[in-house]
């Protein structure tokens, strides 16, 4: 008996014997599932093995004429090994799914990324590869950030390969027409295994720029629109944050200096740091073409994952959103409930506006509105805009969303689609309407997993008119894992 | 700081000749190469502390790349446990290139093929026993 076995028996044993509150906490949250037929848990269970392409059933509407294309989409999909799982869900397995509709039929997919760190917990029978919040097993092997690239946070189109990405380390290309995996893409011999964020930023038909952090210390990459390397360029930041996303105007990047901060390099990474209200958030702004010229600005301390996309009014304002948490206590305590199939209630992400005056002042300023995956329509991104598109019906006693909304800027209106506690809604994209050019002229696309029909839905809304509920709704009766962040790639 | 440690422990790279009386010789094979090109730059450690780079290393090697496989041969070794810490000059440079985070670009192992967490696999995973006469250790470095 190895040590892993023999402490699984002690608990095993401890939990026959000891009523813990996470086991009374567990089994009332499974009593009550049991009792309204809802059980949450299944958008957070494993998927075994590949899903070949499947046709979905329309169950709501129809599809609008001119819609047609795929939306891919990435997130955690397996979490469990016999051998160990992981113990937190920003640590499984990177699945990739692809919705793909023409002529007013869907069909969906999913395919893991071969990744390393898949390979190794294969061979090991056994989640020991460390991550986000999961520590080092036995056999382990990390030689640098790929070692344990999840490949599980996005999946971006780039030229003809789609890239699943991690944020510790690279690109990962598969084909979209299969979602095979192809390998790494090392930007560059030297930068090999540099981090990569997952969220980068596209300028409207121009350059794609990106972040990777370690420490206090980033990488800004900035790629052609086919994914060949333009520059890599190192800056020190403020103080050592952990980053997850940034966001940038046409002539700047902004970078969100949060403080939750790396005060040591340990196992599982998010035990590295610490939250430190005292030293607020930091926000640096950096010219694009020139990123020695820097501007430092103070915000309260606050957490966020995400943000919309920047812009600058004509005296040099600049202002973006972002879904803003008191501290970053889903990182370190529900992102690990999560696998242990328990959530406690906490509020929601809340859509805020920050604004970076000229004189240097900044603020930071809430809407009362519960968000995340906050998303732009594209053609507008890094300049003036109205609308901000988001999940939203977060807070609630299940875990994640059930609703999905926009935003309007310019007269503070939320125009929401609430689905109920059955449903949890993931990131939804905007998709142009062919041949319009207004902002939100178009669709929203927003996956959820039905947990009460077991099902991984796909719902279709006119972007201007989201509370009139889904245009068109298809269904696979299956239930997928529930996804992060993706985008739409036009047939 | 798995390159810091790996570059203390090649710097000042030179083959050590030993004339001590009749011993051991080992044979270090490198296997699992995808870029058959440079060489495989290697240090042998006879203790820990000289592993720990808190005493010199007992010899070090270079073995040419030509394909997937590439090997040298120590002589004139005392028997006992020794340990490596090897690298894949890719580039012929001589150096573990690294990226600007500090992280190796170049392939590395250890002896054992003990696995690398963080930092360079510990002594009591890579030591391997040489013996009197002929010896042979096959490394994976990809």
């Amino acid at each position: 008996m190895d040590r892993r076995e023999l402490l699984s028996g002690l608990a095993a044993t401890a939990a026959a014997s000891i009523v813990t509150p996470e086991v009374a906490r567990a089994t009332a949250q499974a009593d009550r599932a049991a009792a309204s037929g809802l059980d949450w848990r299944v958008a957070f269970a494993d998927l075994d093995a590949d899903m070949p392409r499947t046709p979905m059933r329309r169950v709501r509407g129809r599809a609008p004429a001119g819609l047609s294309g795929a939306l891919y989409r990435n997130g955690p999909g397996k979490f469990h090994r016999p051998g160990g799982s992981v113990a937190h869900w920003f640590d499984g397995d990177g699945l990739v799914r692809a919705f793909r509709i023409a002529d007013g039929q869907a069909t969906l997919e999913a395919r893991f990324v071969d990744t390393p760190k898949r390979r190794a917990d294969t061979a090991a029978n056994a989640v020991v590869t460390s991550g986000f919040g999961t520590p080092a097993g036995p056999g382990a092997r990390l030689r640098n950030g790929d070692d344990a690239n999840a490949a599980n946070i996005s999946v971006m189109r780039v030229g003809d390969e789609l890239w699943a990405l991690w944020e510790s380390g690279s690109p990962i290309a598969l084909d979209p027409a299969d979602l095979s995996t192809k390998g790494l893409r090392t930007l560059r011999p030297d930068l090999a295994h540099a981090p990569f964020l997952a969220h980068p930023r596209r300028e409207p038909g121009g350059d794609i720029w990106n972040l990777g952090v370690s420490g206090a210390r980033a990488m800004v990459w900035r790629l052609g629109a086919d994914g060949t390397l333009k520059s890599a360029q190192m800056v020190e930041l403020p103080m050592a944050s952990y980053v997850h996303d940034f966001t940038a105007t046409q002539r700047h990047l902004v970078l969100i200096l949060q403080p939750w901060v790396q005060s040591m390099m340990v196992q599982p990474f998010a035990d590295s740091f610490e939250w430190k209200a005292g030293l607020g958030t930091k926000v640096l702004v950096l010219d694009k073409d020139d990123l020695s010229a820097r501007r430092v600005y103070e915000l309260p301390a606050a957490f966020a994952f995400h943000y919309g996309a920047a812009w600058a009014e004509a005296d040099g304002t600049i202002r973006f959103d972002g879904c803003f948490s008191e501290d970053a206590s889903f990182a370190t305590e529900n992102g690990r409930r999560l696998m242990q199939g328990t959530w406690t209630p906490e509020p929601s992400p809340d859509l805020s506006l920050v604004t970076l005056r000229p004189d240097g002042r900044a603020s930071l300023k809430p809407t009362g509105v519960s968000a995340e995956f906050p998303r732009t329509d594209g053609r507008v991104a890094g300049g003036p805009r109205r609308w901000t598109l988001h999940a939203t019906g977060g807070g609630q006693a299940t875990p994640l969303f059930n609703g999905v909304a926009t935003h309007d800027w310019k007269d503070g209106r939320s125009d929401a689609f609430l689905f109920g506690a059955h449903q949890l809604t993931e990131e939804a994209v905007f998709v142009a309407r062919p041949g319009g050019t207004a902002e939100l002229d178009g669709w929203l696309l927003m996956p959820s997993v039905n947990t009460r029909a077991r099902a991984t839905e796909l719902h279709v809304f006119d972007a201007r008119r989201v509370a009139d509920g889904p245009l068109c709704t298809w269904r696979a009766d299956r239930v997928l894992p529930v996804s992060l962040h993706g985008g739409f790639v036009r047939a | 700081m798995i390159l810091r440690t790996l570059l203390a422990g090649l710097a000042g790279l030179c083959l050590t000749t030993t004339a001590a009386a009749e011993t051991a010789e080992l044979t270090v094979t490198f296997k699992g190469m995808t870029a058959h090109q440079g060489a495989i730059l290697f240090v042998l450690s006879d203790s820990e502390a000289s592993y720990d780079n808190k005493a010199p290393p007992r010899a070090s090697g270079m073995a040419p790349v030509r394909g997937a496989e590439a090997s040298q041969t120590l002589t004139g070794l005392a028997p006992g446990r020794y340990a490596i810490k090897a690298f894949h000059d890719v580039d012929g440079d001589g150096k573990m290139g690294t990226n600007p985070f500090g992280m190796p670009t170049e392939p590395f192992a250890f002896s054992n093929d003990a696995p690398a967490v963080m930092g360079p696999a510990p002594w009591a995973a890579a030591a391997f026993e040489v013996k009197a006469g002929r010896n042979v250790h096959q490394i994976t470095i990809d």
